[in-house]
């Protein structure tokens, strides 16, 4: 009983430091925030904020189907979603099967890591600049190609796609050393196994490395659709949303609600969406983490 | 003991030199523009000043938070008067300090709210026109445009230039550059009480008489006249090196060329009005240093301290008693501008909040898109703030009413 009470205390010793950083940096705030999205301006509960918000041409514009961009901030992060994750992810595989028995492929991976570890607002106004048209190298390649060049963050056709394609280089690296670390669990003696039973290597490739590299693929796409859906600096520094909202996004709006219109209530509101959104795409992972722990 | 009393006398000492900081929107050119100013004050008070750049933008983020934590990032803080205006509870009254009767009628009005002045007015800058440079014009045997077709034309002949970009150089930057060609447009084609309306939010942006005058605008940039937006300290040196006809910018930069005595202006043909942009600042609540900081607010709102600003170009004072020698020539012809025009106040700054980053926003697409006017007007509309929508229902009507209005200007945009 004595020796029970005494484990009892010392791991309550490790875990209530823990405890009260989450409750003080996680908890409150989370709920603080919730609390104030359902303050209106006089200071009285109500939905007014959520109907506001989730009825501005701002947030979701139906109007983008018929003229184009804009569509909405939400449809924009949906964007994103669609068309960087998939690329992220399999530029990423793709990177770390070609470079991982190539001499010099650690160097290479270091390289194209370094898109990862600048800070994004830098990335921003690299991102910026590579679509002008006059310094812009995306625009000196294309130009060699004889296609038209043109600021193309500039207009509201290709501003978030520039943004998106942009920023796949700066967030490949991740995945890539994720699968570059992933491929070294593979035991070597599969592929030697497989080609000794005469598999040829995309069989090997879709049949080995693919299911093996299953965690992995969890952890990428998790952790980058949970950046897709937080994406806010690139925009800030490249685009602030524009041209006309082209490129606007939820953590941009929210910042906008909260710092530009000075509605704190709004700008909660929007801040909880972007945390539900993320607690349902951090499932499959945590499902995940529960599995292999079993 | 004489050593305690010693090291008491330098405590003290040290103490007394008191220090404040001013957070100011300028830098480059522009901040260098302003050192003389805190050079001369620190000389006649022995208060040193500290300066920091912040972006007014920046500084919405910042300030709410600082407010709410009961600090403050300066102890004099040149910012938008909209936001002034939301947060006169953060701000100290200066009415002590700051007298009207020193300033030029009006300039206040922006800071006094509830009969009580909670900021002061600095000194100013006005959006005049299209700056070129006098050589670029005489060696091509050019002139300013007196009549709309006259502007037409000359863009018309700037655009086969060989080495020119585009005619006119269009500024960007956040998106300020932008919206200071619009209001120059609005004020010209829908009158000076256009834009008192618009700021008041008595007239929709999808009215006649807004959108009549948007049409020249739009005209000129789906004829490719305008440059697409480059950052506008960036662009103005392309401009100055010859690779644009004109640009569009306020008059801070006459001090901001190698050559101002090149420099030449001129507004639209048939303008009547003005935006005079002053800079205004406050001193917030939190600040630990509120008698010296209200020293350097007398000092600012002064003839002495504005006298010192003009002088270096770029820059219109707001109080009295400037003398005109105090300007440099060239500023003496922005003046001469001004004569007969009404000055207004700016436009976004005016309104601020959502809107204003909104209404930077959808001119970038306009700039682009000129054929979405529509869409751009609809945009501003809906981001007009709340307690305008009463009024802003009138729109319509009253565009009806400013239909019939005799507006000066050019002619049809299909000359």
């Amino acid at each position: 009983m004595i020796l029970r009470k005494a484990r009892l205390k010392h791991l309550m010793m490790f875990i209530v430091p823990a405890a009260v950083l989450i409750a003080a940096f996680v908890l409150y705030p989370t709920i603080r925030t919730i609390t104030l999205s359902f303050v209106g301006e006089d200071g009285e509960l109500t939905l007014s904020n959520y109907k506001e918000v989730l009825t501005s041409n701002d947030v979701v514009d139906p109007r983008g189907f018929e003229r184009g961009f804009p569509f909405g901030a939400l449809i924009h992060n949906l964007m994103w979603i669609a068309i960087h994750l998939p690329l992220t992810t399999f530029l990423g595989l793709f990177l770390a099967v070609i470079l991982r028995n190539i001499k010099g492929g650690a160097i290479i991976k270091s390289i194209i890591f370094l898109g990862m570890v600048m800070p994004m607002i830098v990335g921003g106004i690299m991102v910026r600049f590579m679509f002008e048209e006059n310094v812009g190298v995306v625009n000196m390649i294309l130009s060699i190609f004889g296609i038209p060049t043109k600021t193309w963050i500039a207009y509201p056709e290709t501003a978030l796609p520039a943004l998106i394609f942009g920023s796949v280089w700066l967030w490949a690296g991740f995945s890539l050393i994720l699968y570059s670390a992933g491929l070294e669990t593979i035991p070597k003696s599969y592929y030697e196994a497989a080609q000794i039973d005469g598999a040829s290597p995309v069989r090997m490739f879709f049949k080995i490395t693919i299911p093996l590299l299953k965690p992995i693929t969890v952890v990428v796409v998790t952790m980058t659709l949970l950046w897709e859906l937080k994406v806010f600096d690139i925009v800030y520094v490249a685009t602030m949303g524009g041209p006309g909202g082209a490129s606007n996004v939820l953590a941009l709006q929210m910042y906008m609600y909260g710092f530009r219109e000075w509605d704190f209530g709004k700008a909660a509101v929007v801040a909880v969406l972007i945390t539900l959104s993320t607690l349902v795409a951090a499932v499959p992972m945590i499902k995940s983490a529960g599995d292999e722990a079993e | 003991m004489k050593k305690l009393l010693v090291l008491t006398v330098i405590l003290l000492t040290v103490l007394s030199f008191a220090k404040i900081t001013v957070i100011v929107p300028w830098s480059g050119a522009e901040l260098d523009k302003f050192l003389p100013v805190i050079s001369a004050f620190e000389a006649k008070t022995g208060i040193e000043v500290e300066y920091k750049t912040y972006r007014a933008e920046d500084l919405a983020n910042i300030l709410p938070a600082q407010f709410a934590a009961r600090k403050a990032p300066g102890d004099v803080i040149f910012m938008w008067t909209s936001f002034l205006a939301k947060n006169t509870a953060n701000a100290v009254e200066l009415s002590d300090v700051v007298m009207p009767s020193n300033y030029l009628p009006g300039a206040l009005d922006n800071v006094t709210f509830d009969g009580k002045i909670y900021g002061f007015a600095y000194t100013a800058k006005v959006k005049p026109g299209f700056w070129y440079r006098k050589s670029f014009f005489e060696k091509h045997g050019l002139t300013p445009p007196k009549t709309w077709d006259e502007f037409v034309l000359l863009l018309r002949y700037l655009k086969q230039v060989p080495g020119l970009k585009a005619p006119i150089a269009s500024g960007d930057g956040v998106g300020w550059p932008l919206s200071d060609v619009t209001e120059h447009f609005l004020i010209t084609f829908g009158g000076p009480e256009l834009q008192k309306d618009l700021i008041e939010g008595n007239i929709s942006w999808q009215s006649y008489t807004v959108r009549k005058a948007m049409e020249k605008l739009a005209f000129l940039l789906e004829q490719g006249f305008f440059s697409e937006p480059v950052e506008w300290t960036t662009i103005l040196k392309q401009w100055w090196n010859g690779e644009y006809g004109l640009y569009f910018m306020g008059s801070w930069i006459t001090g901001m060329v190698d050559d101002p005595d090149d420099l030449g202006v001129f507004s639209l043909p048939g303008n009547q009005g003005m935006v005079f942009g002053i800079d205004y600042a406050f001193v917030p609540k939190f600040s630990k240093n509120i008698d010296e900081a209200k020293q350097f607010v007398a000092f600012l709102a002064s003839a002495e301290g504005q006298s010192v600003q003009v002088a270096q170009g770029g820059h219109i004072a707001t109080v009295l008693g400037v003398s005109e020698a105090s300007y440099p020539t060239v500023d003496r012809e922005v003046a001469k501008l001004l004569v007969g025009v009404q000055s207004l106040n700016d436009l976004d700054d005016s309104i601020g909040g959502l809107w204003q980053p909104a209404f930077w926003d959808q001119l970038k697409l306009l700039w682009v898109r000129p054929e979405r006017l529509d869409d751009v007007l609809m945009a501003l509309d809906e981001k007009m703030p709340k307690w305008f929508f009463i009024t802003a229902i009138e729109g319509p009507f009253m565009g009806a009413f400013y239909m019939f209005k005799d507006i000066k200007g050019g002619d049809s945009h299909d000359s």
